[in-house]
């Protein structure tokens, strides 16, 4: 018992004193013992293979929606944190604007507000669709813009300095100097955001009521009645994916640092 | 295209019950998902065993699963799976605490471990019971070192009750969305709401990247 509490693992020794595993076990009898048993026999997730190609065109949103948070965010995060770095003042004040307001307020916020309010301002209404397109590239790049910028910062002041020094145009200065650094110290972190646009397509999806894999899901549900089994089975997709994506990401970003060292 | 203002300022009231409930849920939702959050976190400190497979497994859960379809599912299928009424706000308070435990888990787990080791040992050779080496020990540093991913965290749950108005709880969204129905003025309300949301969530993201560096300059790496 003490040694146990001589680790940095101290509480796991709290946690086997207060009967940790009975409390665990107590809980779990609990949940079983209330669970609607009439309801969990009757399950039934065969139906959910009739509504198959909606579901199948739903993930096609889903992944087309991820692939293009990806690319907008990628391309506009790049530009935007060059930008961040400009010696003009204004730029980096609108730069920093710009990622701060997209940071700090709820994507369906802005979800709605380009649906709803936008059209307004322009004159040219969008589809659902294109308003979720846009609002998710917009926000992914206020996000991506940031990582870059800490992709950026991180390259060595020397480095820049050096091909300053060489008199090399601020061009070559930064496709052949500066980004291929800052892009490999970020890879994990912009593959990592990328899985939170993945989770977060499904907002788009309920929020302006785009046909994407969640909405699908539901839309079966509504149609059949049956809500836990089409429900249930989306959100164990989301589940794995999510969580294979994040292993991968997690592996790579081991090889990548052992490949610094 | 023109900008009311005078019918947000009419409507203010809406608009700071909508806030309210968000600010409200939110506070609920942190103490609750603090509770979960100790929980799974002694569970996830143990080397090994089934409480520790277990939260690692509730981590991984309700870290991939989108908050999104989590609300949505425990809207729908909690109330049916345990034959139970809940309604909208118990459902909003639990989804956001089961992903919220995930997180705060994570949080605890690595205030706990910045404490340095050898002052855990220096108490337990003392003789000092575990509750103290606790409350006394690895507490006060801990929470030094989790105040920044804390505010962080805060911030991404005001973030999340934003999706609460798709299961109908009268926050800031569903709010302007009423209101925006009934006067035309969308674009009015919603932008209201989002500097409303704006106002809130900056600050503390501020906050947050101030604490942030600052321990990084105290620890110095």
């Amino acid at each position: 018992m003490i040694r146990a509490g001589t680790r940095a693992g101290t509480l796991g020794g709290l946690a086997n004193r207060w009967g940790f595993h009975a409390v665990l076990l107590a809980l779990g009898a609990l949940m079983l013992a209330n669970l609607n048993w009439t309801l969990v026999r009757s399950f039934e997730f065969a139906f959910i293979w009739e509504y198959r190609i909606a579901l199948i065109n739903g993930f096609g949103i889903t992944l087309l929606l991820t692939v293009e948070a990806g690319i907008v965010g990628i391309l506009f995060g790049t530009l935007f944190a060059i930008g961040s770095q400009s010696p003009f003042a204004p730029l980096r004040w609108l730069v920093a604007a710009y990622v701060e307001v997209f940071r700090n307020t709820p994507l369906l916020v802005q979800l709605l507000w380009i649906h709803f309010a936008l059209p307004l301002v322009t004159g040219i209404n969008t589809t659902a669709l294109v308003s979720g397109i846009i609002g998710i590239g917009l926000q992914a790049a206020a996000y991506y813009t940031e990582i870059m910028r800490a992709g950026i910062q991180a390259v060595p002041r020397g480095q820049i300095e050096a091909a300053q020094a060489l008199g090399l145009p601020a061009r070559t200065r930064w496709t052949r100097v500066v980004l291929p650094p800052a892009i490999r110290t970020v890879i994990p972190a912009l593959l990592n955001q990328n899985i939170s646009f993945f989770k977060a397509t499904a907002i788009v999806g309920l929020g302006l009521l785009v046909d994407d894999f969640f909405n699908s899901a539901l839309r079966v549900s509504n149609d059949t009645f049956h809500f836990i089994e089409p429900l249930t089975f989306a959100a164990a997709v989301y589940l794995v994916l999510g969580w294979q994506a994040g292993r991968w990401t997690l592996r790579l970003e081991r090889r990548l640092t052992r490949g610094e060292r | 295209m023109s900008f009311d203002v005078n019918i947000i300022l009419r409507y203010y009231p809406e608009l700071l019950g909508g806030a309210w409930v968000a600010v409200w849920i939110t506070a609920v939702s942190l103490v609750c998902s603090s509770a979960v959050g100790a929980v799974v976190c002694i569970g996830r400190l143990q080397k090994h065993g089934a409480a520790s497979r277990l939260a690692t497994a509730y981590i991984d859960l309700f870290r991939a699963t989108p908050e999104i379809v989590l609300i949505i599912w425990v809207f729908y299928c909690l109330p049916l799976l345990f034959d139970v009424r809940i309604g909208r706000y118990g459902c909003a308070i639990i989804a956001l605490s089961a992903y919220g435990g995930a997180y705060m888990a994570e949080i605890f787990r690595a205030g706990v471990q910045a404490v340095p080791r050898g002052q855990i040992e220096a108490a337990n050779a003392l003789g000092i019971p575990i509750f103290h080496i606790v409350r006394r020990v690895i507490v006060p540093p801990a929470i030094g070192w989790m105040m920044p991913a804390l505010v962080n965290f805060l911030t991404e749950l005001l973030k999340a009750t934003s999706l609460l108005a798709l299961i109908g709880v009268a926050e800031l969204i569903f709010v302007a969305s009423t209101l925006g129905s009934k006067t035309f003025a969308y674009m009015e309300f919603y932008t209201a709401i989002a500097v409303i949301y704006f106002m809130i969530i900056f600050p503390l993201s501020v906050y947050a990247r101030r604490a942030e560096q600052r321990r990084l300059r105290r620890t110095g790496n």
